[in-house]
């Protein structure tokens, strides 16, 4: 499903003001998908043949040391992930990007502040499984009963196409998920991946030709039979059609897929080029440019959806029975277990069940979303029981009614109420998700010890309880802990471990640090912090900033738009900035990625390399394989 | 000059008005801090893609050439596509989705002010100085002070509780008159307005009202929001129509009349209403103008699809040829208005003209 909130820009200034309300930046998810230009080759390959990765040219590295820097140790540890795809290789894997993890927490390029969390409500008429930490918009509602109701009314938020290939926000995925389907999926966003459309998969060797078996029982919602042709058309609209906004997510290694496919000198893939083919009815075989551990995570993404062949004449060879205007918003014909009844943009979507669907058919008649944007509209709507899932706006919130415990997947499961205008008790869950929002630092422009201190004073428990009355998980390491390499027990380890005093504002650590540093307040430093606008950044911003004041490091804040943030991270004119990103699907390297040193490099960017604005530099001489 | 001719003139003197309203918006759109180009396709855009979007919209075309097409495109009411709101839509035809629950909203927030607003006014002004005088006049202010914003909220928060035992003055708002508890309806959304329908009489389709419960189903729904976007100006009415009554009460005439003997009836009726009238209609045409404006914030808490909430994402989200063509189209109301007010004036008021 496309990642929560994210989106191209556009998509994004749509749902800041949203996010806005509930103290998040949309925004940032985008810092993230912005770097995955269809036409930059994905730095797996540079990252394989690491020697030629690092020839001299982005060399001016600002450090003197000549022990192994952690950047070296971070470079090292990346490259090995990478040259060791296959399956067996799983641990060596795990203990690289933990290196990395720690590479980056010692040298404080990266101050993770908080991993979102949601919460969900429902009346106890409804009985709807427990979502996951990938979010609610991967939940498919065949299998939620309604008492003394046939339809399951719930609210979202405005958008505006069913396209999956256009979808990059999570209120159109919500619709998306009931319509369309994909050969895997994650069911009810819980983070373990499952056959969907698929009956069995086969990878070669050496991992880079996959073959999928397709169900032999799934019809589109108009009465034809699904076969691998419907799946190849579809995967070609990915990367040939303009209303494509994730090629990347097709092309690219390891942040997508990696089909192989020839594009001409414009760097536009030719048409038909893409390395699938049709074996027989049932059967599929992709070939991936380089092997890739995560191909059934990434194929379960939105765009990944099948619709019948020739649908939409949005890719060479094709006229289409609809025009793509209508696809957006007035038709659709998938194999999901919903069939879309009406679109009204701006007003209410509502699906109705699908009869013949191969699997579990629904109990409701119909699902129908009412659009809401306001808090207080959707709150009064929540209260007259006529939306059956709802959330709390924080206005209304209140944390005491809250009686849930941890399940196995670290969930909060059980009951909220009655609190305020709310009468009665309601379910409840809380799910940490699968996102990071943090502080960066562009360190060849900052001292590390003044990063350092800045991790000792910064109390991520108080700033969420400030911002968020309570609503997010405090962040300690860029991956989030629901997809820790080495699960809860390693996470917690890696916690204790912290080392800048974790859950509390430590003045003292920060004194000593920037002493042994010589930074004191007779000699200090200066530095910005530019955060877009996001009021959760601009609060931490300001308690960082009272805090560390009088002990040698002056803190200054400034905000910009989300753009300008990040035209001027990619020409390295940041010092200590705010973004966030948002996994699509929950795979570490897909994240990891960005904190590869090399891929920081911002005199390259954009273009060949996407990582963060780090310019985390390694030591060319000391090449770490 | 003859009173036509001086509406005549009016009339003409809004073609001017219309070019320098499209040559603000022009040079907002084209000279305002937010790149087309980005707002359009998001930082991830390579060059190449910018390049082309630029050439596709024209940005690379001599500036007054862009001018004179932006210019006619308006005019003509070509005015493109969204570019984010909902993109790819034509904006015309999403403002005329939208327009219908706007013009609803808008109906029943001038209607209420006027059946409330000015007999309250005109009874303050009858009897002066009494208690009934005092109470509309300071219920009047008040209501005014109050915003918006803090009715809306106030108000959805006050109705949903009288939903389950809280009833306020023994009303449940629910279930008084069309019940919406039993029908599954929200007290906030967007009215569906379907409950005409069209007869032929003598060959000309005639709208007539076709379901009687949907219509007092839509009429519940709008009067909350209707009545607060009507707030303003209906203590205005109030206060003028005061004002004008006294003044009106104490001329020359009015002694004249009453000294020849007419029953006060025929006076208030005939004589004070209509001259009171006069300076009571520039504040509520004027009030069309308030009504566009607020109704944002009003459609925005009550969750109306209307006009004002595009309006309002289209400004937020840097939807820059919906919100000129918008603009545009408020424009184009509040200058319809500003005449039509000019041809009351010339009816009520026969002294009218610019000579005098």
């Amino acid at each position: 499903m496309p990642d929560p909130k994210s989106g191209e820009a556009v998509e994004s200034t749509k749902r800041r003001r949203l996010l806005g309300l509930l103290g998040g930046g949309a925004a940032v998810s985008l810092a993230g998908c912005s770097d995955q230009e269809p036409s930059d080759g994905g730095d797996g390959s540079d990252g394989s043949d690491g020697s030629d990765g690092m020839d001299g040219d982005d060399g001016e590295d600002g450090e003197d040391e000549p022990q192994r820097t952690n950047a070296d140790k971070a470079q090292a540890a990346w490259e090995r992930a990478v040259a060791n795809p296959l399956p067996e290789d799983e641990e060596l894997r795990k203990e690289a990007y933990i290196e990395m993890e720690e590479a980056v927490r010692d040298d404080a390029a990266v101050i993770p502040l908080f991993h979102s969390f949601t919460e969900r409500f429902w009346y106890d008429y409804v009985d709807v499984p427990v979502s996951g930490a990938l979010g609610a918009h991967w939940q498919q509602y065949n299998t939620t009963t309604v008492e003394g109701q046939s339809e399951l009314n719930l609210v979202n938020d405005t958008f505006d196409e069913l396209d999956p290939i256009m979808s990059t926000d999570t209120a159109s995925s919500r619709v998306i998920t009931q319509l369309y389907e994909n050969l895997t999926a994650f069911p009810n966003g819980v983070p373990v991946i499952e056959n969907q459309l698929m009956s069995e998969y086969e990878v070669s060797e050496d991992g880079t030709t996959w073959t999928f078996t397709l169900r032999d029982d799934v019809q589109f919602h108009d009465g034809s039979q699904m076969t691998a042709q419907d799946v190849k058309y579809s995967w070609r609209r990915t990367v040939e059609s303009e209303n494509s906004e994730r090629a990347s997510f097709t092309l690219n290694q390891p942040v997508g897929l990696g089909i192989d496919a020839e594009t001409d000198d414009d760097g536009n893939v030719v048409a038909d080029s893409l390395a699938i083919e049709v074996i027989d009815d049932r059967t599929i075989e992709i070939q991936l440019v380089g092997p890739n551990p995560d191909v059934l995570d990434v194929i379960a993404y939105s765009s990944f959806s099948v619709i019948p062949q020739g649908y939409v004449g949005d890719i060479e060879g094709y006229d289409g029975e609809v025009t793509h205007q209508e696809f957006s918003t007035e038709v659709a014909n998938g194999t999901g277990p919903f069939e879309l009844d009406a679109f009204n943009v701006d007003e209410d979507v509502t699906v109705v069940r699908n009869d013949d669907y191969y699997g579990e058919v629904a109990s409701v008649d119909a699902v129908n979303w009412e659009i809401i944007e306001d808090s207080q509209a959707a709150w009064t709507y929540a209260l007259e029981q006529n939306a059956d899932i709802f959330s709390v706006p924080t206005f209304a919130y209140e944390a005491d009614a809250i009686d849930a415990e941890a399940d196995d997947r670290g969930r909060q499961v059980g009951t909220y109420g009655p609190a305020g205008e709310l009468n009665e008790e309601v379910n409840y869950v809380g799910v940490s998700e699968i996102s990071t929002y943090y502080f960066a630092f562009n360190v060849s422009n900052t001292q590390r010890a003044a990063r350092q201190a800045i991790a000792y004073v910064m109390n991520k428990d108080q700033i969420v309880q400030e911002v968020f009355a309570g609503r997010g998980t405090p962040a300690y390491s860029f991956l989030p802990p629901a997809i820790w390499p080495t699960g809860n027990d390693g996470y917690n380890q890696f916690l204790d471990a912290y080392p800048y005093s974790l859950g509390e504002s430590d003045i003292e650590g920060a004194r000593s640090v920037l002493d042994e540093a010589g930074i004191t307040t007779d000699d200090p430093v200066d530095m910005t912090l530019t955060t877009y606008e996001s009021q959760v950044f601009q609060t931490a911003g300001e308690l960082v900033r009272d805090l560390i004041s009088g002990t040698g490091v002056n803190l200054s804040l400034e905000s910009s738009q989300f753009s300008t943030l990040q035209s001027r991270g990619e020409d390295g004119d940041l010092e200590m900035y705010s973004l966030g990103w948002i996994w699509s699907w929950p795979a570490v390297p897909y994240g990891m990625f960005q904190l590869e040193p090399l891929n920081t490099d911002t005199s390259s960017m954009p273009g060949e390399t996407n990582g963060f604005y780090l310019d985390w530099q390694t030591r060319l001489e000391e090449e770490a394989e | 000059m003859s009173r036509w001719e001086y509406f005549i003139k009016r009339l003409l003197l809004t073609v001017p008005v219309l070019f320098s309203v499209l040559t603000f918006l022009f040079i907002m759109l084209r000279t305002g801090p937010i790149d087309p180009v980005a707002a359009r396709l998001g930082p991830q855009a390579g060059a190449a893609d910018r390049q082309q979007l630029r050439e596709r919209l024209g940005l690379n075309d001599p500036l007054w050439e862009q001018y004179v097409d932006f210019i006619t495109d308006f005019i003509t009411f070509n005015f493109g596509q969204s570019w984010v709101v909902q993109a790819e839509r034509d904006i015309l035809d999403i403002a005329v989705g939208a327009a219908p629950a706007t013009l609803w909203l808008g109906f029943w927030a001038i209607l209420l002010p006027l059946f409330i607003g000015i007999p309250l006014g005109f009874y303050a002004g009858l009897n002066p100085n009494t208690f009934g005088d005092y109470a509309a006049s300071l219920g009047g202010i008040i209501w005014q002070a109050l915003p918006n914003f803090w009715l809306c909220v106030i108000a959805l928060a006050v109705l949903r509780r009288t939903r389950e035992g809280g009833e306020l003055l023994g009303i449940n708002w629910y279930t008084l008159g069309p019940d919406f508890a039993a029908r599954d309806i929200s007290i906030t959304g967007t009215p569906a307005l379907e409950w005409f329908s069209t007869t032929d009489v003598l060959m000309l389709p005639m709208p007539y009202v076709s379901d009687w419960t949907a219509l007092a189903i839509d009429i519940k729904l709008i009067l909350p929001p209707a009545l607060i976007l009507g707030s303003a100006s209906m203590a205005a009415e109030l206060r003028i129509g005061r004002t004008a009554m006294l003044e009106t009460v104490n001329s020359k005439f009015v002694e004249t009349a009453k000294a020849k003997g007419l029953p006060s009836r025929v006076i208030v009726w005939k004589h004070i209403f209509r001259n009171a009238m006069i300076p009571l209609l520039p504040v509520i045409t004027s009030e069309a103008f308030l009504l566009i404006g607020g109704s944002v914030i009003v459609e925005q808490i009550f969750n109306i699809n209307g006009l004002g909430r595009i309006f309002f994402q289209s400004l937020t989200q840097g939807d820059l040829p919906m919100a000129g063509a918008l603009l545009f189209l408020f424009t184009l109301i509040i200058l319809g208005l500003n005449i039509l007010q000019d041809f009351l004036y010339t009816v009520i008021d026969p002294r009218v003209g610019y000579d005098q």
